[in-house]
Order: C-alpha cells, then sequence, then structure tokens
C-alpha cells in the first residue's frame, strides 16, 4: 500500500543526555544514556495521590503469612535430586588426591562432581558436589569422599597479611595492592599546620555477614530435553539464564529462570554463582531436577560478606568547627576480593585533603556487594572522627557537622531527628551522668544515590471482564516491589490496589534491571508508570464514543468510574467495550520520573553500664528523604531495617577468623550474633516530607548508612570510652574504662 | 539396601541427628515398634535404619510418610509429605533462629531438632494449619495489616510462636511480646512491627 512519506515518518523527538547507575553485581556505575526530553504527564505533586505517599499493604503479605508463598527453598519436583558440597578444611591447599569410590557406592548417591577451582584460597573453598535423593544421604556422601591436600601457608588478618614476609594472598597480585590517590600530601600537610587541634585514629570495621534467611541456592529443572527451568533465589531474575544455558549446552532462550518469592539478598545475589553452576553441572549430569541450597555453614564460608575495613585518619580543626586538612589511608579488606569502600572524608568538607586508597589481601572468601556497598565502613569512621574533633574542641557534636556540610537538607535533617531523639536532654560531657548505668546520644548522616536506568519494560493487560495485570520479570526481595507495582496501576486507573494483578519473577516476562544500588524502584517504578498512563490513554481512547466524545485527557478515571461529559460508566462497564483479547500497553522508562540523590540522617541514644561494658540500645531515630514514596508503610520498614542491621554492626556482628587455623570460628548463627527481639530499642523511621521532589528514588540503602557512627557515638557519649574497632563489645568498653584509653587492635 | 549402608556404618551414627537429642532415642524407639519395617528384619534393638513407614498428624490430617529415622520433622514436612508442608523453614538446621517453628501438642517447638519419628502420636500444627490467605487468624492478619514481614522467610516462625503465646497469654505487654519471639530471627529488621501486630492481635481477639 502506498502512503504518502511525510505522514508516516514521525518527527524525531528531541532527545538529551544523562548520566544513570547501572548495577554490576551489586555495585553501581555511572554511564551516560540519551533519553526524550519531552516525556509526558507526570507523578504530579506528592501529595495530591490516592494510593502512592499513603500507607496500604503488601500484596503478597496474605500468602506470606500463611506459608504459602512459593520460594526457591520450597521447590519439591518429581524425583529431585538434593545437592551439598564438600568444602576445603584448610585456608590455602591444593587438593593432591581425591577418592570418591565409598561415597559413590551410598544406596541414594546419584553423582558426584569436583569443583572447578584448582587451588583454594580459603576455608571453606568448594572441592566437590554431591546430589542424592535426599538431602541426609547426600550429607554422607560428602563425609564419605577422602582428599588428600598439600596445604599451603595463609594468613587471614590484615595486620599480618601486610607485612612484607606474608605468605601470598593471591598468585597475581601482592597483598597489598594500591586502587586510589587523590589530593596534595603536601598541601594537606600544610593545613595541618593552620589547625587549633588535630585527632589521629585508626578505625576498623568487621567482617559483616548478609546472613540471608533463605541462603543462596537454586533448583535446576534438567530432564534431559531441549528446555530448562531454574528457581532461583537471586536478585537479578535476568543475571542467570546466559551462564545456566552454557553449562547445561542450551541456547539461552531454552533456559526460565523463575523468582516468586525470595529470602532476602541484602547484595549477596546476583549471577548463577558457583552454587548454581554446581546444581546445573549435577543435573544435567543425572537429567533429573537438582536442588542445591546452601547451608547455614555454606553460606557464612561462601555466600559473601561486607568488605572489613581499616582506615587512619588523621583531621585538624579550628576553634570555629572548621575542618581544615584531612589524611585518609584506607585500607579494604575484600578477603580473596577487592573490597570497596567509600573515599573520605566522605559527605563532610574537610579543607585539603590527601586520601590513599588499598585493597588489602587475606586468604578469605572475596566480600561482595552488601547494602550500600563500602558506605556503612566509610561512615562509622568519619563520623567517629568528627565525633572526637567535635569534642577536641568543645562544640556540639550537630552544630559541628552542620558547619562542615554544605547540603542545607541535613542541616534540616539533623534538627529535625534531633528534636525527636531529645538531643537537648543529652549532658556534653562524655560520661558524665551519675550511677553505673549511663546513657548517651549520637548522631550521623549519610547519602546515597538511589537512580534508575532504562532496563525495565512492562505491560498492562485489560481485559474484557474488567482484570488488570501488569507484567515484568522484576523481583520482589522484601522491598514491596509487587506491591507499588500493583498500586502505582491501580491509581492511575483509578482502581484499588486488589483489582490489579501482578506476575513478576520471570525471565520471560519483560526485562528489568538486577535489584542493586537502591535501583529497582528509580527503574521500575517510571516503566510501570508509563505503561499504566498509555493504558488510561487507550482504554479512554476506547470508550469515547460511550462518553460523548471527550479528549483522552478528559476522561476521569476515578473510584473504579470512567466518567466524562456528565456521563459515568462503571469499571466493568467500561472495559466490556474492549475487543475479545483484551488490550496491552507497554512501559518503557521514562527519566523524568525518578531522581538520584538522597539524604539520611540517624541518631542513637544508648545506656553502658560501666560495671560489665553492656551496651543497651534505647532509641533510634532515622529520617530519609527520597522524593515521592511509593509506599509509606513499607518505606518506614525498610527504614527500620536499616537502623537494625545497624545495630547488628555496631554492637553484635562479626566473622572470628582463627590465625593458625585460618578458619571462620563462628559460622551459625548460635555464634554469629544476629540482633534479636530482646535488643531492639524504640525505633522511630521518619519520612522526610519535606522533599518536594516529585520523582521516585531508591531509598534501601540509604537508610543502612549512618546509624553505626551515630551508636558508637552514643556509647562515646554515654561512658566516655572510643571504641574504634567494631563491633563495641563489653571487653573494649571495660578495657577502655580501665585504661581510660581508645580502644583500637588489629 | 541395609546391609549395604550397614558396610559404611552411615545407619547407627545417623541414627540420631544431634548429641543434644540422643537421650530421645529409647522413647522414639518404644513407638516405633510396631510401625518399622526395618524393626521386623532386625529383631528388637533400638538400631533403627532403612526407611520407617509413619503416619504424622499435621493439620488435623492423618499423613502417611517414609522416612529415614533420623530424618528430622522439618525435612519430613518439607522433603516428604506428598504434598509437601513448606510453611515451616529451613534456616539454621540447627535450633537457633525459629524459622522452622511447628506446635507440637499446641507447644511451639523447633521443627528442626524434632525427630520426625519422635512426632508420631501428636498434633503437629503448621502455620498452614493456623489459617489461611482468603481466612488469616488474628496474628497473621495483624501481621499483614502492620506491615510485620518483608522478605518473608522467618514469618511462619514468628506467626506460629506468637499465635501459640497469645493462647497462653492473651493480653500480654510488650516486654512480654519480646520474650516470647526471643528464640525467632529476621533479618530484614521488621521486629517493631512483629511487636505491635502482636499486641494488635491480641487486642483484637481480647474484644
Amino acid at each position: 500500500m502506498q502512503q504518502p512519506q511525510a505522514q508516516r515518518s514521525p518527527s524525531p523527538k528531541p532527545k538529551k543526555k544523562i548520566r544513570v547507575p547501572r548495577v554490576v553485581n551489586g555495585v553501581e556505575q555511572m554511564v551516560e544514556i540519551e533519553v526524550d526530553a519531552d516525556a509526558g504527564p507526570g507523578w504530579g505533586p506528592n501529595d495530591k495521590h490516592t494510593l502512592l505517599n499513603h500507607r496500604y499493604t503488601r500484596v503478597d503479605g496474605p500468602l506470606k503469612v500463611a506459608g504459602m508463598a512459593r520460594y526457591t527453598y520450597d521447590q519439591r519436583l518429581p524425583g529431585m535430586l538434593y545437592a551439598r558440597i564438600l568444602r576445603c578444611p584448610h585456608a590455602h591447599a591444593r587438593v593432591t588426591s581425591m577418592d570418591t569410590d565409598a561415597a559413590s557406592k551410598i544406596p541414594g548417591v546419584k553423582a558426584i562432581i569436583p569443583a572447578p577451582l584448582s587451588e583454594l584460597r580459603f576455608a571453606g573453598a568448594p572441592v566437590a558436589a554431591v546430589a542424592a535423593t535426599t538431602p541426609e544421604i547426600a550429607g554422607d556422601a560428602v563425609r564419605a569422599i577422602k582428599v588428600n591436600y598439600e596445604v599451603l601457608p595463609h594468613v587471614v588478618h590484615a595486620a599480618a597479611a601486610i607485612r612484607p614476609d606474608a605468605p601470598k594472598v593471591l598468585a597475581e597480585e601482592d597483598n597489598l595492592k594500591e586502587a586510589a590517590k587523590n589530593g596534595d600530601p603536601q598541601k594537606a600537610e600544610a593545613a595541618f599546620a593552620t589547625a587549633d587541634a588535630i585527632v589521629e585514629g585508626e578505625y576498623i570495621s568487621q567482617r559483616v555477614h548478609h546472613a540471608c534467611l533463605e541462603t543462596h541456592g537454586m533448583v535446576v529443572d534438567y530432564r534431559g530435553g531441549d528446555t530448562a527451568t531454574l528457581y532461583a533465589s537471586t536478585q537479578g531474575t535476568f543475571t542467570i539464564a546466559g551462564d545456566a544455558a552454557k553449562e547445561l549446552g542450551l541456547t539461552e532462550t531454552a533456559v526460565t529462570v523463575s523468582v516468586e518469592h525470595m529470602g532476602g539478598g541484602f547484595g549477596s545475589k546476583f549471577g548463577l554463582g558457583l552454587e548454581g553452576l554446581l546444581a546445573c553441572r549435577l543435573s544435567k549430569q543425572t537429567s533429573t531436577p537438582v536442588k542445591l541450597m546452601f547451608t547455614r555453614y555454606d553460606e557464612f564460608v561462601m555466600a559473601g560478606n561486607r568488605s572489613g575495613s581499616w582506615q587512619k585518619l588523621k583531621a585538624g580543626v579550628k576553634k570555629d568547627g572548621t575542618i581544615v586538612a584531612l589524611n585518609a589511608r584506607q585500607y579494604r579488606l575484600g578477603g580473596l576480593g577487592p573490597g570497596s569502600q567509600a573515599g573520605q572524608p566522605y559527605i563532610y568538607r574537610m579543607g585539603d585533603t590527601y586520601r590513599e586508597i588499598y585493597a588489602l589481601h587475606t586468604n578469605e572468601d572475596s566480600s561482595i556487594a552488601m547494602r550500600a556497598p563500602g558506605h556503612p565502613q566509610a561512615s562509622f569512621a568519619v563520623e567517629s572522627l568528627m565525633d572526637e574533633l567535635a569534642y577536641k574542641i568543645k562544640m556540639d557534636p550537630v552544630e559541628f557537622r552542620k558547619k562542615n556540610l554544605r547540603d542545607e537538607v541535613y542541616h534540616r535533617q539533623l534538627e529535625r531527628a534531633a528534636q525527636e531523639i531529645g538531643w537537648a536532654r543529652r549532658n556534653p560531657i562524655a560520661g558524665g551522668n551519675a550511677g553505673p548505668l549511663k546513657r548517651g546520644m549520637g548522631c550521623a548522616v549519610g547519602v546515597w544515590g538511589g537512580g534508575g536506568n532504562n532496563q525495565c519494560k512492562v505491560d498492562v493487560t485489560i481485559s474484557r471482564d474488567g482484570s488488570v495485570v501488569v507484567a515484568v520479570g522484576t523481583q520482589d526481595l522484601g522491598t514491596g516491589t509487587r506491591t507499588y507495582t500493583r498500586a502505582i496501576v491501580a491509581e492511575e486507573l483509578g482502581l484499588t490496589v486488589k483489582d490489579v494483578k501482578e506476575r513478576i519473577g520471570n525471565s520471560k516476562l519483560g526485562a528489568a534491571n538486577p535489584s542493586g544500588g537502591s535501583t529497582t524502584a528509580a527503574s521500575l517504578s517510571p516503566s510501570v508508570k508509563d505503561a499504566a498512563i498509555k493504558a488510561r490513554v487507550m482504554m479512554a481512547e476506547r470508550v469515547a464514543p460511550l462518553l460523548g466524545n471527550p479528549k483522552p485527557e478528559e476522561v476521569v478515571f476515578s473510584g473504579g468510574n470512567v466518567s466524562a461529559n456528565g456521563k459515568s460508566l462503571s469499571w466493568k462497564q467500561a472495559t466490556a467495550s474492549l475487543p475479545a483479547a483484551g488490550m496491552t500497553s507497554h512501559g518503557e522508562w521514562r527519566a523524568d520520573l525518578q531522581s538520584r540523590g538522597i539524604h539520611g540522617a540517624c541518631f542513637a541514644e544508648v545506656e553502658v553500664d560501666v560495671e560489665t561494658g553492656h551496651v543497651k540500645p534505647i532509641k533510634m531515630v532515622h529520617i530519609q528523604d527520597g522524593g515521592l514514596p511509593l509506599n509509606r508503610l513499607t518505606m518506614e520498614s525498610q527504614i527500620n531495617g536499616g537502623m537494625i542491621q545497624s545495630l547488628g554492626m555496631a554492637l553484635w556482628e562479626g566473622r572470628v577468623m582463627d590465625a593458625h587455623l585460618g578458619m571462620m570460628l563462628n559460622p551459625g548463627f548460635g555464634d554469629y550474633k544476629l540482633p534479636g527481639s530482646l535488643e531492639m530499642p524504640e525505633l522511630v523511621p521518619l519520612i522526610d516530607d519535606d522533599d518536594k521532589r516529585e520523582a521516585v528514588i531508591g531509598i534501601a540503602e540509604g537508610c543502612i548508612i549512618p546509624a553505626v557512627g551515630a551508636l558508637v557515638n552514643a556509647v562515646f557519649n554515654a561512658c566516655g570510652v572510643r571504641v574504634r574497632e567494631l563491633p563495641v563489645t563489653p571487653d573494649k568498653i571495660l578495657m577502655g574504662l580501665s585504661k581510660g584509653t581508645q580502644i583500637t587492635q588489629i | 539396601m541395609t546391609k549395604s549402608r550397614d558396610e559404611h556404618n552411615p545407619g547407627r551414627r545417623k541414627f540420631l541427628k544431634g548429641v543434644g537429642i540422643a537421650g530421645a532415642g529409647a522413647a522414639i524407639a518404644d513407638h516405633l515398634r510396631v510401625e518399622t519395617e526395618a524393626q521386623e528384619k532386625q529383631g528388637a534393638t533400638a538400631t533403627l535404619s532403612g526407611n520407617v513407614k509413619i503416619t504424622l498428624d499435621v493439620n488435623g490430617a492423618a499423613r502417611d510418610v517414609q522416612v529415614e529415622p533420623r530424618t528430622t520433622l522439618l525435612n519430613a514436612l518439607r522433603n516428604h509429605l506428598e504434598p509437601a508442608v513448606t510453611g515451616p523453614k529451613l534456616v539454621c538446621d540447627a535450633g537457633t533462629c525459629g524459622a522452622c517453628t511447628v506446635l507440637l501438642d499446641g507447644k511451639p517447638a523447633y521443627s528442626c531438632l524434632v525427630l520426625a519419628v519422635d512426632a508420631v502420636n501428636r498434633k503437629i500444627t503448621t502455620v498452614e494449619g493456623l489459617g489461611s490467605p482468603e481466612s488469616p487468624n488474628a496474628v497473621q492478619a495483624a501481621f499483614v495489616e502492620h506491615d510485620a514481614l518483608m522478605c518473608g522467610f522467618c514469618t511462619p516462625g514468628f506467626v506460629t510462636t506468637i499465635s501459640a503465646y497469645l493462647e497462653k497469654n492473651p493480653n500480654p505487654s510488650l516486654d512480654e511480646v519480646r520474650e516470647a519471639c526471643k528464640g525467632n530471627f529476621c533479618r530484614c529488621g521488621t521486629y517493631p512491627r512483629v511487636f505491635e501486630a502482636a499486641l494488635a492481635a491480641a487486642k483484637s481477639t481480647a474484644g
């Protein structure tokens, strides 16, 4: 058919370039992309929503509370085998021989395969994997495999690994590797001469574990045919199929990945992983579905951890509170990996600054991304330093922070949270309160990006019976993704959350980004909104003849009705006009519906028993901005979660490594102390509604950053002991009280 | 099969899952005397191996299942019952986290520390037996209402523990609720809302 050229080709839309985050293995990197300059209708003012920015309950809540939500760990397929992993007991070794004869003769054992590592560089490295008819029998087989090791020298503590004669951890790299140098050391040194006071300290943060309650793992459903389905506990539905297909000898499109519900990730679950690789190989070899879920021990020794840090900081300050110079030497303690740590002076202005950052390797499994990779570590150190500087010049810590923070948002957040916790009650003299139970308060601030990227493709389908389905392959980690995905569509169409159903967690649905760097909300919700707006316009056009032919923007979708020109249709009457196949709109990401750059401030009050060294958290307040809150109820839950996980890092948690054996001494919940119900302080999550940005921003990571510093500073204010090494355990406090000195060990 | 297993001798060694529950052995052997196939072959000894056929009373239904004697109640529910009962979660497998909590004759127990064969003749209630998505009990409804869950993996354990506690103490204080669920871990950080939900559930059933 002939068509006039001029009418067919759309006029090119004006474009603009923006920088957005792209997440690789949970860590965000900035890239430049091109987007439409003129994008369409926005969210409107934050106080004009009917569902968003309100409190509405989680749509998967009813299933989860009844035990009916199906997680990867709950998958059980016909004839499915259970896999277990044999792990190396040495921190550094080579396998010289392996005898699987006895193991393979155990009834029920179906396959034993070697792990693809030649040199084992941490205790717990996988040596072999077994598939058997029950997990108990797989465990028998693991114990029956006889392995001879050539044991090699190892080092697991940073202070030992940095010595010139230390055993070499990696073949291709020295234990100490310079990562970055910034600033002019001479200028910083000269600026110190102008300071009225100088504080110098070494701050050490421990290796903290994600401790996801659902361990890492997958169920690989391959039965020898042309296709396979993987059920994975993952933060990235679309990060698995490619590598799985290679292992299974299939095309990528033949592999489907399903993530219906998942039991926590916190940055640790991306990609196929070694566990997925082993599961694929076992399934391939047996042509049988294989379930490989890590045991809790596996999870502790191989599922990753938060990079440790060792930071030597020196700062100079003037009497008026102006910081004039900083010299920072930062070691990232990432085990075999590079580790992560934000550069100092983090978010403060500190005059002339100079920093060196190094990776310092040990024979431990690599650290991986964990909720705000590198940030709580940097924040803990600089917030401790800030506190020490404030005390040195006898300035209120809140005023001192405001003095050295340019961004006004922090000023208002510090004031609001100070009021909430009752900062005026605080005794400015550290340890100055009477009696053995001494209370104190501390504060800190944090920053995060939380912007999105153009990775999500969303379909909204409206059927003739009135049902509405929003579909996209994204995953819900417990962050409420399912719930706001529904709500955005429901609000746009004037329906309730119950009127819309969502389909997520499947790689055959529309593409979605991996959930890292708090990028999901800002990547997904603009695409959902775009699809919802298009669905609304399509519906408006469809029903126009029934409503006196209004323009699409004149049709009102509200309260389950579609109306214009004084005429009104119920939703069902409106959708009855659709064709038999219903109608589907496709949503793409829009940069203008999201933003990046968030602020948070945390205040903590603790009580220290100076006779036992016991720290009891009393109250915590965290205020967080984040543009348009998609759901106030779940946002508050995430802020609570950030504070609680920080409590663990500040006071209780930490991997303990034995120098001689080179192994972790506390790989279980009996010895690795997670925050529990008895330790919970009063928690106050505040949403900063003074943030008027009409844009979605991810907040999950922002709200874990400042609390550790706030807690450590509260301990100092309470008892006068500055503990510079996490966690702040009673022994360190008692040592500090007895010596009256700062506690640092490494 | 039994012979082959004995050659590698995992049968006796693995008869009991852990040292801490070794004392339960005699009692288990007693009530299995009439029920095990293995028993007939081996005569009247306390050593059981191979598969034993047992009947478990799960959420009011008699469920026949064959398990090795060392199989925990948790693994029997999840890996052997057909269809599976997967509300109770396997998280630590060591009695430290509470995610596998079930009720045995109405009292909370870590099902990872109970052998399936020791749960015979006891009333086993899992979270699925407390209510359904369509018809939740007061605790389940309050958990949804107060957003007392995020990833939800610890939730069945908390719901089960608190449901049992409110039966015992229908009008608890905040401190009593904290104490009641000190054997349950949550990693996402839902504790404050778990407490709120428990107190709200108590209030809703009191009236």
